[in-house]
């Protein structure tokens, strides 16, 4: 319980016009875009909307004082449950801090307030020929200290990396309201523990990320989309296996199973032949449209050899979009056959990945649950949608027992629990199985370290 | 947990769509409403979330909900990005409903304004109606909002028509194809009450294409049906569909009438003995632009203005009627396209009068887009929208009028 006073000593730091106090306002910061049912329990006692990182400091400190638990929140986009107060206390929305700092064009790299929209970033840096890679399907509406908070990841994973591969410095409010600056523009940096990659993922249970340092790189000049159609998942996947070894690295390879392609299909009213296991959709990218014509001619080939149906080579930026529009709202055309949808999101060894495909086909069909499979290929991150209808008797119980089998399935193969969603909520009882007791009792241990008294993001990662 | 309201049909009718909500948060990034007061609760994903979170027993259905539920345009821009397509009006519409049954009256501000749209006779009294508004203490409900009434069609001609069509006699239009059969005029409220000269010309432009019918028909009833009088809706939508059983299309010059007639079907969905003839009634409805568009009209006059066109939210996205208004101008001659021209301009029926701080800022950007784009004239096919953009050309001390897109075609 928050005290009236306590709630005073917020409301003078911030101002009253950036705190919500009644039931109903404070009702919007209680869930985010996982499948973590709305509870009472979860609605927080104050939400904070601070505009600087003064004022962050200042309510971190008095929620330090009076041992507030406090969690951090972007645009709540995630798919874990990570921003959802489930110790109530505070929700600290960084949604008002949307100022990009600076571009340093030389240094190529960009300095911008936590909660500026990714995408924002992005076409900040494009107007000047620069290039912020990664892009989480939720760009146009997460910000970046949420996708840092995360370390997200995005389709450009398979040639550019993720997130943290572009985080160069961090500014941090400690839980006690210390303000801490990690890493900064040197490219070569060994001064000390690496503390701007331990905060990169860390999903607000260490310190409250306020500003960002971001590595850029040139944007590429020429960019064009692929579709390929294939009778069998193997033959894909091996697609992708025979480009990536020969040298060609697509920006993005997606691939999705016949049962999200039919999902797509009816959402968006689209005839797809019923002989299709397994649709790759891939961006290529390079200097020259005749760089991009050598490198569809070579692709072509190496698909051809491996019994492609349909080699769709995108012949205008209409066609570019319409192949995406089918690979991005998938997600939803997925959540939209089902009452309820289990998304997960594990990540294996690439060449592990039609064993892991045909190891959740096997849970599917052992539970008689549908699943629908799609992922970023190119990298081994897998999505697999759990379809099912949780008012039935026991289906929650089954979806549960089919979710434990997914997980044992992607360490079996070498992968693990997650690829780019983090921890969260629905993550954390698996999570001692992947890390070992060595790997829990580290992360314990640092987190006992800058959150001693376990006021920031609590009930996170783990219990 | 779920609650017991959950088997509530108006509230089950709210859980199919909200329901299809991912929470993923597209509409944070293009609802005007969050655009200006940036907290979840003023978002399309806030409000969905809220009624689900009704149905789930984890929000109360008070007073503070009804107020959230309350604040929304119904401008559909959500709907436009959203990757399921939820159709957060509808489900806006039907909740309030709930409350208005649940509490038993919408309130008396909605029952007031429901009452006087449905009263055939005091909108009909159109020259005196704002009159009579001010009579009832009513006349707030029209603030400083009217087209000055010396900026008519012959103001239009005067002020920015070619020298050569000045001051000639409106001739029958060349049809590239006529829509055969009998046209009648649908006269909105809105347009009747504060229009009239608008209303004169949407009429003259029609006859020229066709003989028209002039029906005495009533109020389309939107204001009752987005303010939780749903039960008046459906009478008045029976009264009107009796009305024009004789005729084959039906044209409106109002968005919002428009948009709301070819609605009425899906109302009467489920309504055997009136599931025929409602679906019939809605087939025959066309927006002006539209009908125009489509019989080939071609503008009485050459304009040397230099027009941009807002785009009513119920007439573009609502209706999907957007190339015609703007191909219908392009034929006058100088048309110019404003950036954000189908954004939401804050009328939106009466929420430029239940908040009108947050419809003024709302208008602010549309008029900074106006004015970027130079034009003299901005044209609309709304009187709502009409309202608020000739609060813009005031604020904007005269950089641009406003009309009815009747008045310069």
């Amino acid at each position: 319980m928050i005290t009236e006073a306590v709630k005073k000593l917020i409301r003078d730091c911030v101002g009253p016009e950036n705190v919500l106090e009644s039931s109903i306002d404070r009702f919007g910061y209680s869930y985010d875009s996982s499948f973590i049912p709305m509870a009472k329990e979860h609605i927080p006692e104050l939400v904070v909307l601070p505009s600087t990182t003064e004022e962050v400091a200042k309510v971190m400190a008095i929620a330090h004082q009076y041992a507030i638990p406090v969690t951090p929140r972007g645009t709540a986009s995630g798919r874990t449950g990570g921003c959802i107060p489930v110790a109530g206390g505070l929700s600290l929305a960084l949604t008002r801090m949307t100022k990009v700092l600076e571009l340093d064009e030389r240094n190529m790299m960009v300095t911008a307030e936590a909660g500026v929209r990714t995408i924002d970033i992005y076409h900040t840096c494009a107007q000047k020929g620069l290039f912020f890679p990664p892009d989480p399907a939720s760009w146009k509406y997460s910000t970046i200290g949420g996708n840092i908070g995360e370390n997200a990841g995005g389709m450009r994973a398979v040639k550019y990396g993720v997130t943290s591969n572009y985080v160069m410095g961090l500014e941090v409010v400690l839980a006690d309201g210390t303000v801490l600056h990690t890493g900064g523009k040197a490219i070569k940096n060994v001064t000390g523990y690496n503390l701007t990659q331990l905060f990169t993922g860390s999903e607000g249970t260490l310190g409250i990320i306020t500003k960002v340092l971001l590595r850029l790189i040139p944007m590429p000049k020429a960019r064009n989309t692929l579709q390929l159609m294939f009778g069998s998942l193997d033959n894909a996947c091996n697609t992708i296996h025979q480009m990536l070894m020969s040298g060609l690295v697509p920006a993005a390879a997606e691939l999705m199973d016949k049962i999200s392609l039919q999902a797509v299909a009816r959402h968006r009213k689209l005839d797809i032949s019923p002989d299709i296991e397994a649709c790759v959709v891939l961006e290529i990218d390079g200097d020259t449209q005749a760089d991009l014509l050598k490198q569809a001619e070579r692709i072509s080939a190496i698909a051809h050899s491996l019994q492609v149906i349909e080699v769709r080579i995108a012949q205008s930026a209409q066609e570019v979009d319409e192949i995406w529009a089918i690979r991005r709202g998938l997600s939803s055309a997925i959540g939209a056959m089902a009452p309820n949808r289990f998304g997960e999101d594990i990540s294996v060894p690439r060449d592990a990945f039609p064993k892991a495909v045909r190891l959740i086909r096997d849970i599917g069909k052992k539970y008689h649950l549908t699943i629908a499979v799609y992922g970023h290929a190119g990298d081994g991150n897998i999505h697999p949608s759990i379809l099912c209808d949780l008012s039935k008797e026991g289906e929650e119980e089954v979806v549960h027992r089919a979710v434990d089998e997914i997980f044992d399935a992607a360490l079996s193969v070498g992968g693990t629990l997650s690829g780019e969603h983090g921890i969260g909520l629905t993550k954390r009882p698996y999570i001692a199985k992947a890390l070992g007791h060595p790997g829990i009792s580290t992360l314990k241990a640092v987190k006992q370290a800058l959150d001693p008294k376990g006021i920031l993001n609590p009930g996170k990662i783990w219990e | 947990m779920k609650s017991r309201l959950e088997h509530q049909p108006l509230l089950q009718e709210v859980k199919e769509i909200v329901s299809q909500c991912d929470r993923c948060g597209t509409c944070l990034t293009v609802c005007p409403l969050y655009g200006i007061k940036d907290i979840e609760s003023s978002s399309a994903r806030g409000k969905n979330n809220i009624a689900r979170g009704i149905l789930a027993g984890v929000v109360e259905a008070d007073h503070e909900a009804l107020k959230a539920i309350n604040f929304c345009l119904l401008c559909r821009t959500c709907i436009d990005s959203c990757p399921n397509k939820v159709k957060t009006d509808d489900a806006m519409i039907a909740v309030r409903q709930f409350f208005a049954d649940k509490n038993g009256s919408p309130g008396i501000k909605y029952q007031a304004l429901g009452s006087l749209m449905k009263n055939r006779k005091l909108v009909k009294l159109s020259a005196g109606a704002l009159q009579l508004m001010r009579g009832m203490r009513l006349n707030h409900l029209v603030p400083h909002g009217m087209a000055p009434r010396e900026f008519t069609r012959k103001q239009y001609l005067a002020a920015f028509a070619g020298p050569a069509i000045l001051g000639s006699i409106p001739g029958r239009s060349p049809l590239k194809r006529s829509l055969t059969g009998k046209v009648a005029y649908f006269k909105g409220c809105g347009m009747q009450m504060l229009f009239p000269d608008a209303v004169q010309e949407s009429i003259r432009i029609l006859s020229t294409a066709s003989s028209v019918q002039l029906v005495n028909n009533g109020c389309c009833g939107l204001p009752q049906l987005a303010h939780g009088l749903r039960n008046d809706f459906l009478e008045m939508a029976k009264e009107t569909i009796a009305l024009f059983e004789q005729t084959d299309i039906i044209v409106s010059d109002c968005a919002s009438c428009s948009g709301t007639l070819k609605h009425v079907a899906a109302y009467f969905a489920g309504d055997p003995a009136w599931r025929e003839r409602a679906a019939v009634f809605s087939a025959k409805v066309m927006g002006i632009s539209e009908y125009l568009f489509e019989v080939g009209y071609q503008p009485r006059n050459q304009s040397q203005a230099l027009i941009t066109f807002h785009e009513p939210c119920h007439l573009g996205r609502g209706q999907g009627i957007k190339n015609q208004p703007r191909e219908l101008l392009k034929a006058t001659g100088n048309f110019v396209e404003m950036a954000g021209a189908n954004s939401c301009c804050g009328g939106a029926g009466s929420f430029h009068i239940d908040y009108p701080d947050v419809s003024k800022q709302i208008l602010a950007k549309k008029q900074q887009n106006i004015e970027a784009s130079h034009a003299n004239l901005v044209v609309s096919e709304c009187p709502t929208c009409l309202v608020q953009l000739n609060k813009a050309a005031a604020n904007s001390g005269g950089k641009f009028k406003v009309m009815h897109i009747s008045q310069v075609l």
